[in-house]
Order: structure tokens, then sequence, then C-alpha cells
């Protein structure tokens, strides 16, 4: 799946990003390239800069220096010398094609599980509505949602708004996902049907970078895992080796903080 | 002190006159206001400095000043600027720019109390700014800042009554002339504090089944049911 | 016709004058109202009359859904047709306190309901009662919780003063109006006086969220 030379490993490039919020340094010049298929999970202790670095992917959270481009096409780059409008324009455009999934879901509760899918898909990419439902029908099914589509978010459970989040950002088609900790704020009974969903999209080579603490279904879907400290990319490699061979003394001490037994692969 | 009666008759027509003329003030008003109000909320928070010190200039300008001031500075500015009116439409266009600073402020409060992960949502799936408020954050809040419009719509309907200043025919207006004529004080200021009264609490009354009915839509629970429950209300 | 700055300069003075009257007249009817929603809200409380109660709430009702304008001519014509001839002047505090107490009433009614019943309990196990339970354990905390409204209640008398103007009250929106009745310059001069009234009221209010976010720090 992982391919770890070439051109595609280039499929999303993340280049010298800094991030500084008020006094604290969240990212100090990472660097990091994702290839087409790939799919990348960033560990690392709260606090280490792993969700800013999902979040500058999508430039949801604008780097102080550094660039972001996908495909070769500039996410954002700072400092950007366009035109504001152009930035916005383009930001807009590559936005649609990266799905993003957030922590608490950010379902839209003013419009029922179907319109949660169709909406975006008419309004960014200007689908007719015989075709984003068509789409959103799919995507639902594909989350096992099809039989709650003209439910209201509220009366849905955190499993299954999570679920709805993802099949929003499949109906767009999207060529990268971004997942930042999908199933941390989920009860723990609800968090396997979500890592499942994933897993299938993982075996149908989704391109996705995932922020997750669930180290055995980090080890069970990812190509790579990448571990971050203190805004720095401390190690990275394919999840067997970082999981069962740390080089780093701060990984080692990560995972030794961790339960042992959680870097058991869950079955589902 | 004796009430007399006979004014209530001989005055009515009158008076029901500039009652209808109050309406029509505070629904013209209501009409540009609103608009102009989501203008400004929406300016607050532009990305362009120019743009929000202008909307917060003004919002601040008409929140932090007596409504009779800005009344006569409209009286007298626009035909300073060439743009003769009739003192209603003076009346209107100074009764809009007031509302529309407080209408702002509510709208820009909803604006605040949707939860920040909506619209960032609605930003990562490549929503312009724009695009995120119109489908994802304001239809959010309509039923957040109900109550707060209406509010600021029933103080509308109150501060309408300095409009008399500037010689509007409204309610109060008509209060003076006929005191004016029949030197009868009470009984004409009483009966159009009694008409207001009566507007404002049938609109009070219209409003808060509006508002029930909007929140019982929003509110997860009950949303599976609406329709049963609108026809018990109706 | 152009703007001509000299007029406001020229009526800068007797505008000061007037902002003084503007502020004297605020600060007279918010205290006055202040005594008296503080009487009404104990009277309520305490007695707990049914009758007290609804007067209070009809009164309440009438004065937020009547206008201003008509409750100051309401004051200013009738009251001597009974046989009180009080000039403009106090006629204009008087109807400024009546309305202004409807509103305070209300926010006494929050800060009250703020005081925890515990106090209530505590005091009168410790023997307090009657005047002494309300003077040194409710009515303080309840103005404590209510600065905040109570201030912002303030901006809005020092606006409403401006309606006095209406029933003859020299202060400063009359003021003005004399002034360019003379000048024939009426931009000019109320320029100065709308400058005025947003200095007063952006002071206060700005002083109002200030206190507000103070408050919410302790509270907190």
């Amino acid at each position: 799946m992982a391919m770890d030379t070439g051109k595609m490993s280039n499929f999303l490039e993340m280049t010298g990003l800094v991030k500084t919020f008020t006094g604290a340094t969240a990212l100090q010049d990472v660097s990091l390239n994702v290839a087409k298929g790939e799919v990348v999970c960033l560990i690392g202790p709260s606090g280490c800069g792993k969700s800013t670095l999902l979040r500058t992917a999508n430039w949801l959270t604008p780097a102080d220096a550094g660039e972001v481009r996908l495909d070769g096409e500039l996410v954002g780059t700072m400092p950007d010398q366009r035109s504001a409008s152009k930035q916005a324009k383009g930001l807009n455009a590559v936005r649609a094609r990266i799905g993003m999934v957030f922590q608490n879901f950010n379902v839209w509760p003013h419009l029922n599980v179907l319109e949660n899918v169709v909406c975006p898909q008419m309004v960014v990419a200007k689908r007719s509505r015989n075709e984003a439902e068509k789409k959103a029908l799919v995507a639902l099914s594909e989350v096992g949602l099809e039989d709650k589509k003209s439910e209201w978010p509220d009366n849905l459970s955190g499993g299954q708004k999570q679920r709805l989040a993802i099949a929003r950002v499949l109906a767009m088609d999207p060529d990268l996902m971004l997942l930042d900790e999908p199933t941390s704020a989920l009860d723990p009974e609800l968090v396997s049907g979500v890592l499942a969903v994933l897993k299938r999209l993982a075996e149908k080579n989704m391109t996705m970078i995932i922020v997750t603490h669930e180290l055995g279904f980090a080890s069970s879907v990812a190509d790579r895992i990448v571990f971050l400290e203190g805004g720095h990319i401390i190690e990275q490699g394919p999840p067997d080796v970082i999981l069962q061979s740390p080089a780093t003394e701060r990984l080692k001490l990560f995972l030794d903080k961790l339960n042992i037994t959680a870097f058991q692969p869950k079955s589902d | 002190m004796s009430i007399d009666l006979s004014i209530f008759t001989n005055y009515g027509p009158q008076l029901l006159l500039g009652f209808w003329m109050t309406i029509k003030i505070v629904v013209a008003a209501i009409i540009l206001g609103m608009p102009f109000g989501l203008v400004l909320a929406l300016g607050r928070r532009s990305r362009f400095v120019f743009i929000r010190l202008l909307a917060s200039s003004f919002i601040e300008i008409f929140r932090n000043t007596p409504f009779i001031i800005q009344v006569f500075m409209f009286f007298y500015v626009l035909p300073f600027y060439g743009l003769y009116l009739p003192a209603e439409y003076v009346g209107v266009v100074a009764l809009a720019a007031f509302g529309s600073a407080y209408f702002a402020e509510v709208i820009r409060g909803g604006i605040d109390a949707v939860a920040k992960g909506q619209l960032e949502s609605a930003r990562a799936t490549g929503m312009s700014d724009w695009q995120a408020m119109r489908y994802i954050v304001l239809p959010q809040t309509l039923p957040i800042i109900l109550p707060a419009m209406t509010n600021q719509t029933l103080s509308l309907v109150k501060e309408s009554a300095i409009l008399s200043t500037i010689t509007v025919g409204e309610l109060t207006m008509a209060a003076i002339t006929v005191q004016g004529e029949t030197f009868r004080p009470f009984e004409a200021f009483i009966m159009v504090a009694l008409l207001y009264w009566a507007l404002n609490e049938t609109l009070a009354i219209i409003m808060r089944r509006v508002e029930r009915k909007v929140s019982k839509r929003s509110s997860g629970g009950s949303r599976a049911v609406p329709a049963v429950s609108a026809v018990k209300d109706g | 016709m152009k703007f001509d700055f000299i007029y406001t300069l020229d009526a800068l003075p007797r505008l000061l004058e007037g902002s003084l009257v503007t502020l004297k007249l605020a600060l007279l009817g918010f205290a006055f109202s202040v005594v008296l929603a503080t009487l009404v809200t104990v009277a309520r409380t305490a007695s707990k009359s049914r009758i007290l109660s609804i007067a209070v709430a009809v009164y309440i009702s009438f004065i937020r859904g009547t206008p201003l304008l008509v409750q100051i001519f309401l004051v200013f014509y009738v009251l001597p047709i009974v046989g009180l001839n009080i000039g403009p002047v106090t006629a204009g505090i008087l109807a400024l306190t009546l309305n202004s107490a409807a509103f305070v009433i209300e926010i006494l009614r929050g800060g009250l309901a703020s005081v925890p019943k515990g106090q209530f309990e505590a005091a009168r196990s410790l023997g307090l009662s009657g005047y002494a339970l309300w003077v040194k354990v409710v009515l303080p905390q309840t103005f404590m919780s209510s600065i905040p409204p109570l201030v912002n209640e303030f901006t809005q008398l020092l606006k409403a003063t401006a309606l006095l103007s209406t029933i003859t009250v020299v202060e400063l929106m009359r003021v003005s109006q004399q002034i360019y009745s003379n000048n024939y310059h009426p931009i000019e001069v109320l320029t100065g006086a709308f400058v005025m009234y947003f200095l007063m009221c952006f002071a206060v209010s700005r002083g109002a969220s200030w206190l507000e976010s103070e408050f919410e720090v302790k509270r907190a």
C-alpha cells in the first residue's frame, strides 16, 4: 500500500510548518509527506502538536511559516503573496478535496441525516439535488446509516453521529481524509463501529491522516505511525517497528505510560 | 377630575389613523432594519479591518445616543445632503437605522452562541465564509435570537412615539393633536397608552407562540413529531 | 451650505452646562427609582400579598408596554389637572423615576433570586428578622449581584432624559434646540450635543461591561 520512494510519496506535502499559539509553540519546523493511498496515524502526548499538524493540512489552522500542497496544488503558505480573494478561492476549492472528521462530530443539528450529507455536495460541489441524494444514500449505506436518513442528528448516538460525519465527507469523493481523534469522544462500546468503518476505508486505499490514541487500531490500519512531542516529529515508521521496538527514549516513555495491553490489536 | 367619555367616540377615528401609521412605520423600519442589522453583524466579523471598524462604529454610535437626537439629526442632515423626504420617510429611516444597531447586536450574540465547530466543519468542506454562515450558522442562530428580536421589535413600537417630535402623524402625534383641540390630556394620552399597550401585548403573545414552535422544531426530542404539536398549537 | 465647525465650538460652553443638567436629571431619577424599586421589592416579598404582587405586575407591564414619551406627557399634563402644580423639571424626574422603577424592580427580582435560600434561614435562626434581615443580610447581597444591570439601566436613563426636552426641561437636547433656533445651524449644534451624549453613554456602558467581566471573574 505505502510507497516510501518516488514521486508518489509526495501526494500531500507539508513543509517547514511552524505554528505558535500565544506563548506556546505547537509546531516547530515540521515536515511530513504522505503518499496516495497511505494511512498515517499521528500519536503523541496531548499538546504535542499532532492535532495542530492535522489542522494545518487543510489550513483550518493557518501556519505561521511553511506550506502545504496537495497533489502539487497549494493549500496554504505563509507568507502568502496571493490576493485575499485568490487565497480564499484556492483554499475552498482544495478543501473540497480534503475531508475532515472532528473529535466532537460537528454534525449540523438543523439538518436531518440525509441533508447533512446533501448540503455540502450542493453548495460546494454544485451537484444537483438528485445526484447529491443518490451519492448521500451510497455514503450513508457505507457507514451503515441508510435506515436513519430522515432522523435528526440529536436523536443519534455518538457513534452514529461520527459515522454520519464520515458519510458527509465520503459523499464529497475526497482525495484525502483528515481525522482528529475520531473516537475519543465516544463511549467505549460505540468505538468499534466507527473504527470498523475507518478500517474498510483503509482497505479501499483511501488516503488518511488519523490523530488517535487507539494504538491497537493504529497498528492494524496504519502504513506509518508518526510520533510527535513538543512540536517535533520524534520518530516515524511502520507500526510494528514503532510500537514493538521504539528507537528513542521519549517514544519508549510514551508507550510505557500507556498500558501495554492497549497495543494488542482489537478484534471487531 | 371627571373623565369625558365623548372624546373616545369623537376622536376615536383620528387616533386609529395614527395607530395605523405607527404600525406602518414600524413594519417598514423592521423590513429595512433587520437585513441591515444582519449586514452590520456580518460586517463586524469581516476580514477587512476597515469594514469591521465601520460596522462597529455605526452600532456603538446608535446604541449610545438618545433616539430623539438621532431623529433630529436625520431630520436636518438628509435635506443638508439634498435629500428632501416627507417626515414619515425620515422617521422610517431613523427608526430603521436605530433598530438595525440593536438587531445587529442580537444577531451577533446568536452567531457567537452557535458552537465554533459548526462554522469550522462547514469551512472544512470547502464552503466560503458566507456559504458557511448562510447554510450552517445562521439557520441555527434563528431560534436562539428570536426572543431578543421580539424584545427589540417591541421597543421599536415604543420608540416610534418619538417621531411625533418631527411631526410624523403617528399615534402619539394624534394624541397631542387631540389634547390640543380638547384640552383633555388625560383622556387623550391614556387612550393612546392603552393602544400601545394592547399592540405590544398582542405582539408579545404572537411571538411567544412562534418561539415555542421554532424551539420545538429545533430541539431534538420533539423533532420527530413536529406535525402533531403544530396542529395542537395552531 | 457647508458644515461650519465654528458653530459647534460656539455652542460648546452651553452644551456642557446642558450635559451637567442631563447628568443630574439621570442621577436623581436613578436614585429615586432605586429607592422606590427597593421598597416595592421588599414589600412584595415580605408581605406575600397577592393583590400587591398583581398590582406590581400590571404596573410593570404597563410601563414596559407603553412609550416613555407618552408616560412623560401623562405625568406632565395630568398632574396639574388633579391640582398638583409641579413644574416640568419635577414632572420630568417623576416620570423618569416611575418608568425606571419598573425596570429596576425586574433587576432586583433577579438579584434577589440569586441570594441563596440558606441565607434567609441562617439569618432567621440567628434571630434576625424584619428590618435587620433585609438591611443587613438580604439587600446587600441583592445589590451586589445587581450592579452590572443597574449600571446598564443608568445608561438607559441617561438617554431617556433627552425626552424631557419635549416638556421644556432645559437639558442637553433642549439647550441645543434653543441654540440652533437662534443661529439656524441645527446640524453643527446637534452634532456637538450628539457627541456629548455619546461620550457620556459610551463611558458608562464601557464601565458596565468592565464591571460585568470583573463580576464574572469573581464569581468563577
